[in-house]
């Protein structure tokens, strides 16, 4: 099981180092959120000298990094006809729970790399300033987002049956993951259904718990430190639970085991 | 008594509407080069995957090498090797890079590995290939590297859906000869599914599968001589009009599609050629007589209406 975990982590990030144009758009990506959407409707918001739009958006696009690196990664990977990896994966001797912990474990690490090249753009060009970050909790909060965004990734990719509309993940997961949350916005002051959907969104308790780590002035938590982390704890557990038990099923199991085989009628 | 290595009984799957596996039950020794020939949509495959624990039997119970598949399927698939109709293989890592992976979902470590992969692909003449990605493989040597990856790990049994299926007829004969040399080296049990019936024609035991069923099971030789003496192959353009003419009994005749009629020639009831030629000499491209193989077994097998015996 630890040789199988360390080969499916080497791999995915083979994968992520070397897809050169992908690794690119995930730094540029947030980027442009950060200067255009952060610098635009920064330019509406009243000026106060206390806070700031852009900077109150950091925590929300290291989310959104996260968000798109590690649950693409394991969204597209477990379904990947293309790749083959899935056909080595059902006829190697793991366990389906094993199956899902290793692209659990890639994921996560898949993300945080990505965050961590973008952090050190940020670093660089001082829109985080390390003196306001409390770095332990830092480092936990985007582990825990990482986890919390492979486990959707995971949940989603358990639950269809094909992922040949990719637009229709992205309109349908990754954009309301990504708005309906604390993101780009303060959940508070949200019209009420807008709230409820954001309070029982887990990335915002992940965005949320990278906000208590930064001690600027413009990030305002949501939630408390310690209901963020019973969240994000508790969706994880579970949600990988019920992936490993949707991935054993009979249902999923001969979905896959088709693809092995060219024209089976199931 | 040596027993079994491969115990099917009773194998049944079904699916909402049809039933894929009906009542199938084999047996195969440990060694031996089992073949399992049949139609498309016969279920050899949905039996491949149930020998080989990826789908669960509707009914019945199997045991590889002893071990119940239903109970223990992980030990089962560390015991076997699976090469499949589609490669499973990472197209953008390295043939090795493939190779190390596999091995390691299988608990291997490199240093474990990196001399048996290094022999296997000398073996298939891929050695210079080591660190090439498998998308810039052609297709034979991209199969290679999946039968090197089902046999990468020392499995006892190997299982080969289809290994040749869409390659060109060079490639096919190179991993027939890379096949045959990993079976004599390794001592391997291997289960074999073809439509390339020549293919077959080494294994000890072939099983005809149709309709769920093996309706025929044998040594290649025993089937073909079971089958016949000699064939007569008539080349025609309208099967159906020319057998109308010929007063043969309808069990010595097969017509496979709609281009010939092939006819069995059974030690006591030689037809009469020359009849059979001068009836048929109008509307008929070619006469033949020939020894007969496996196709012709198989199309004998798998087109015959039940109840029309030999």
């Amino acid at each position: 099981m630890i040789v199988a975990l360390g080969v499916v982590i080497s791999r995915e990030l083979k994968k992520t180092f070397r897809q050169k144009s992908r690794l690119l758009a995930s730094l540029v990506r947030p980027l442009i959120w950060l200067f255009v959407i952060g610098g635009g409707i920064g330019s509406i918001l009243p000026s106060d000298s206390n806070s700031n739009y852009q900077q109150a958006i950091v925590p929300g696009i290291l989310g959104m990094t996260l968000l798109f690196g590690s649950m693409l990664s394991a969204l597209t990977t477990v379904y990947d006809k293309e790749s083959g990896v899935m056909r080595m994966f059902i006829i190697s001797p793991m366990s389906s729970y094993g199956i899902i912990l290793s692209k659990l474990a890639s994921s996560t690490i898949a993300g945080l790399v990505q965050v961590i090249g973008l952090l050190i753009i940020l670093f660089t060009l001082r829109i985080v300033d390390v003196g306001q970050i409390h770095i332990p909790l830092f480092i936990f909060g985007l582990t825990c987002t990482a986890l919390t965004c492979s486990t959707i990734g995971l949940i989603t990719a358990v639950l269809s049956k094909s992922l040949d509309n990719f637009a229709a993940i992205m309109n349908f997961v990754i954009f309301p993951v990504f708005f309906l949350s604390g993101a780009l916005y303060p959940i508070d002051n949200l019209p009420p259904v807008l709230h409820w959907v954001a309070v029982a969104n887990p990335f915002s308790y992940g965005v949320d718990l990278i906000k208590h780590s930064i001690t600027s002035v413009s990030v305002t938590p949501d939630f408390g430190k310690v209901p963020d982390i019973i969240v994000l704890f508790a969706f994880t557990v579970i949600g990988v639970t019920f992936s490993s038990w949707r991935f054993s099923q009979e249902s999923t199991s001969a979905a896959l085991v088709s693809i092995l085989s060219k024209g089976r009628k199931s | 008594m040596v027993s079994p290595v491969i115990s099917a009984r009773n194998l049944t799957k079904r699916y909402a509407q049809n039933v894929a596996v009906d009542n199938l039950s084999l047996e195969v020794e440990s060694g031996q080069f089992f073949g399992l020939l049949g139609p498309n949509g016969s279920g050899k495959t949905t039996t491949i995957h149930m020998l080989s624990t990826l789908l669960k039997p509707s009914e019945g119970s199997i045991l590889i090498n002893g071990i119940d598949v239903s109970q223990n399927p992980r030990e089962v698939r560390r015991q076997i090797g699976l090469v499949f109709q589609e490669s499973a293989l990472d197209r953008t890592l390295s043939v090795e890079e493939n190779l190390l992976f596999c091995a390691g979902l299988h608990g291997l470590k490199k240093r474990q590995v990196k001399e048996r992969i290094s022999a296997l692909l000398e073996l298939f003449s891929l050695e210079n290939k080591k660190s090439a990605p498998v998308a810039s493989l052609s297709g034979g040597m991209r199969r290679s590297v999946d039968i090197i990856r089902g046999v990468l790990h020392q499995p006892k049994i190997l299982f080969l859906d289809e290994p040749t299926v869409g390659l060109d007829i060079q490639s096919r004969r190179r991993i027939w000869r890379f096949i045959q040399r990993l079976i004599q080296d390794q001592s391997l049990t291997v289960i074999l599914t073809t439509h390339y019936l020549e293919e077959a024609t080494p294994c000890d035991i072939t099983s005809f599968i149709k309709a769920g069923h093996i309706v025929s099971s044998g040594t290649p030789d025993s089937l073909i001589k079971e089958f016949a003496q000699t064939v007569v192959e008539v080349e025609c353009d309208n099967p159906d009009m020319l057998l109308k003419r010929i007063d043969i009994p309808r069990s010595q005749i097969i017509t496979d599609d709609s281009s010939s009629i092939l006819i069995r020639v059974l030690d006591d009831k030689k037809p009469d050629l020359e009849k059979i030629q001068t009836t048929l000499s109008e509307g008929a491209m070619s006469f033949k007589v020939r020894k007969p193989n496996l196709n012709d077994v198989f199309l004998w097998l798998t087109n015959r209406r039940e109840g029309q015996g030999t």
